[in-house]
């Protein structure tokens, strides 16, 4: 028989009735304290149970996580940098550029928020069986795509830091890395969370988010530096300034010039990430409060 | 204990919004429009109870009367559209055993991802890791993955996880009906012992004994209003009067019978049994008969030329299969039988037959020569309560018990008669 425990403070149920009870009125669901910090061991518990099963049953298992980014990467690299010859700026120790390394910086800023939006955007609707009979909060099964796919992204960025400490190129700069992942992470996991939760009420949510992030993959500059686009297009549409402006492109760009180019961003560039990333989380809890505790429901 | 209830419910209702189609496809959406009307289906309405600390606590109800959703809303999953809910305690909900199972971890790996969904901290988990894997006899496979495990084991280990959670409340739905006999029983030697601990057990059950037997306190949902609330002998009391009472009612339409009727008919024809029916005592027709009560079975026929003493005879089997009875008309002598449509009567002055479902075969012959034989052509319906013993008719018969005054024992202050049994003779007589 298991002895009774002092209840650990972050077990959720041990919440659902912190101060000894539960209170449901209405549709609010009154002194129950919901934050993803309050389920943090169930957040855990599912992280740990998608990188188990994530690639349980193939062969190379966990090489794959490498694999398939590094294959990108060899693809873009052999069309841009050997048919299309694309300039990559210098690194920040005065070193010609490689393309190959530069276009690794961008691609795994963009491969970070792309997988966790492909992961994290069908996991209500995934984990609706259990949904239906257990009470989980629906942001536990988003945010622990995101951080299935963050640690994912981590060792990507491990290797990506280690091969430019080779190519000698190592500056101050990389001690303000954790404070862009830290907005990146928390940026990437609120937009999974608000597009999962509309996927649950309209299924082909996930079918045309798959098209749109192939557009803002090419709108955004990745693969080509920004100074490739003209100024304006058509005459009038300053499009390099609206392709400069997107959320996606400043992170990329701050990523870069904090790992490769070695330059510290402007204040501004980090006060805007920080007001884009605060506005999505705003949002997010809106769409918790909204519809978030009724997806038991609505599957 | 103190005096505060472990779940008080108030005024609960819930509504789900029923769209006739749903559209969840933006295609849908842009193409046809918003789907057209959305209905209210009123799940809970008004629905108030209070359940004590430490007891049981049964839901009865008809199918979609609103059980499973009072326990959703009690569980999290649901949020009330009216009215409030305070539980006072951990609830742990078991409304689907193994429902957070994921196929491709192993037993061990599952028993701590549904364990924290349960509410258990890391070190409670660990510690009570070898209770559950003994707890549901699985030693050798809590380390292959759960997908490889018979739906009996999944089962198992998911009640294990659930009652080593070690939960204050323990919502169960319909859960503990499934596995062996065995396991069952370990379950509901559990939930007393949870019970002893002070945890509030609340129970779903189709099975009025069960709820009957275990639970303290109940209540009757009815279309997502209360019917009954109190204790549960007599909640489960008045349930089944209802049902009953219900079923009485309903019988005088016709309802489609439970039975499928083979109706192989052989013989030469000359004359054909091409009905059936029941009649009550005072020659009503019925539809049904009821055990304990007069009834006549009336063959109705169709002869198409006259024919000289022809025998009826019925043939009574029970939906099991149990061949019951075959009386027949030779012992009062055979029928002249005129061209055209004519019946003859089976009376019962007491209906020994015991509730259910029957199939009826019929046949009419002349010695050895069969004009007409339809096997199980027919169905009846046996109403009203059992005799209280087993098996398929009331034997007729009487109880009693040697008594230490002199005088004759077979008649007496010691006899007993088995109720509802009437002491008219046990053969009834046909009659033409």
């Amino acid at each position: 028989m298991p002895t009774p425990d002092a209840p650990d403070p972050a077990a959720p149920a041990a919440i659902r009735d912190s101060g000894g009870r539960q209170v449901t009125r209405g549709s609010a669901k009154g002194t129950r304290k919901l934050s993803p910090i309050a389920y943090r061991s169930l957040i855990w518990n599912f992280t740990q149970r998608d990188l188990k099963s994530r690639y349980r049953g193939t062969m190379l298992g966990w090489a794959w996580a490498l694999l398939a980014p590094l294959a990108t990467v060899a693809i873009y690299s052999l069309v841009f940098s050997l048919f299309i010859r694309v300039e990559p700026p210098a690194f920040g120790n005065g070193r010609e550029g490689i393309y190959a390394v530069w276009l690794l910086v961008g691609m795994v800023t963009w491969q970070f928020l792309n997988n966790s939006i492909s992961l994290g955007m069908p996991s209500l609707l995934g984990n609706g069986p259990l949904m239906q009979k257990v009470y989980v909060p629906s942001f536990a099964p988003v945010l622990a795509a995101t951080i299935t796919v963050g640690i994912q992204s981590l060792i990507e960025l491990g290797i990506v830091m280690a091969l430019l400490a080779v190519l000698g190129n190592v500056g101050w700069t990389w001690l303000l890395t954790p404070l862009w992942l830290a907005l990146l992470l928390l940026a990437a996991g609120g937009c999974s969370y608000m597009l999962a939760v509309a996927n649950v009420y309209w299924r082909d949510l996930s079918q045309i988010t798959q098209i749109l992030l192939q557009l803002l993959f090419f709108l955004s500059p990745i693969i080509y530096p920004l100074t490739l686009v003209p100024e304006t297009i058509f005459g009038w549409l300053p499009i390099r300034s609206l392709l400069e402006a997107s959320p996606i492109a400043q992170f990329v760009i701050v990523g870069r010039d904090l790992l490769y180019g070695l330059t510290l961003p402007s204040a501004g560039q980090i006060g805007y990430l920080a007001m884009c990333t605060a506005v999505i989380l705003v949002c997010a809890r809106w769409v918790f409060r909204r519809w978030g505790e009724d997806i038991g429901e609505a599957m | 204990m103190t005096a505060e209830p472990a779940v008080s419910a108030q005024n609960l209702s819930k509504r789900f919004r029923v769209r006739r189609e749903r559209r969840t496809s933006i295609k849908e959406r842009l193409v046809r429009g918003r789907a057209p009307g959305s209905e209210d289906f009123w799940a809970l309405r008004d629905v108030t109870f209070d359940i004590p600390q430490g007891s049981f606590f049964g839901i009865v109800g008809h199918n979609g009367s609103g059980k499973s959703t009072v326990l959703k809303v009690l569980a999290g999953i649901y949020r009330p559209t009216a009215g409030h809910v305070e539980v006072n305690g951990r609830v742990s909900a078991l409304l689907e055993l193994g429902a957070g199972f994921h196929p491709e971890l192993t037993g061990r790996e599952n028993i701590r991802l549904n364990g924290t969904l349960l509410g258990l901290t890391r070190a409670q988990i660990d510690r009570s890791t070898d209770e559950i894997v003994e707890f549901a006899g699985i030693d050798d496979f809590i380390d292959a993955p759960v997908k490889v495990y018979s739906s009996g084991m999944s089962i198992r280990l998911g009640f294990a996880i659930a009652v080593q959670a070690d939960p204050e409340i323990l919502i169960v739905d319909e859960v503990i009906s499934v596995g062996d006999e065995e396991f069952q029983r370990k379950c509901s030697d559990h939930l007393f012992r949870l019970r002893n601990r002070g945890a509030t057990i609340i129970l779903v059950s189709h099975s009025m004994a069960s709820v009957e037997s275990i639970c303290d306190h109940a209540l009757w949902l009815d279309h997502g209003r209360v019917a009954a609330r109190g204790r549960s002998h007599e909640v489960v009391q008045s349930y089944v009067d209802h049902v009953n009472r219900k079923e009485h009612d309903s019988s005088g339409e016709p309802e489609p019978d439970d039975l499928s009727l083979s109706g192989v008919r052989i013989g030469s024809g000359e004359i054909r049994v091409v009905d059936l029916q029941i009649l009550d005592g005072s020659g009503n027709e019925r539809g049904f008969a009821v055990a304990g009560e007069p009834a006549v079975v009336r063959m109705v026929y169709e002869a198409k030329e006259d024919l000289a003493a022809v025998d009826f005879g019925l043939g009574f089997i029970h939906e099991s299969g149990a061949y019951v009875a075959g009386p027949n008309s030779r012992p009062v002598g055979p029928f002249d039988v005129t061209r055209g449509t004519g019946f003859v009567d089976f009376v019962m002055d007491d209906v020994l037959l015991e509730p259910g479902a029957y199939w009826l075969s019929t046949a009419a012959v002349r010695g050895d020569y069969m004009y007409d034989h339809l096997d199980r052509g027919f169905a009846m319906k046996v109403r009203g309560t059992p005799r209280g013993g087993a098996g398929l008719v009331g034997l007729p018969g009487g109880w009693r018990q040697p008594t230490a005054t002199a005088g004759p024992p077979l008649d007496r202050s010691g006899e007993r008669r088995g109720t509802g049994w009437s002491d008219t003779g046990s053969s009834p007589p046909l009659r033409h």
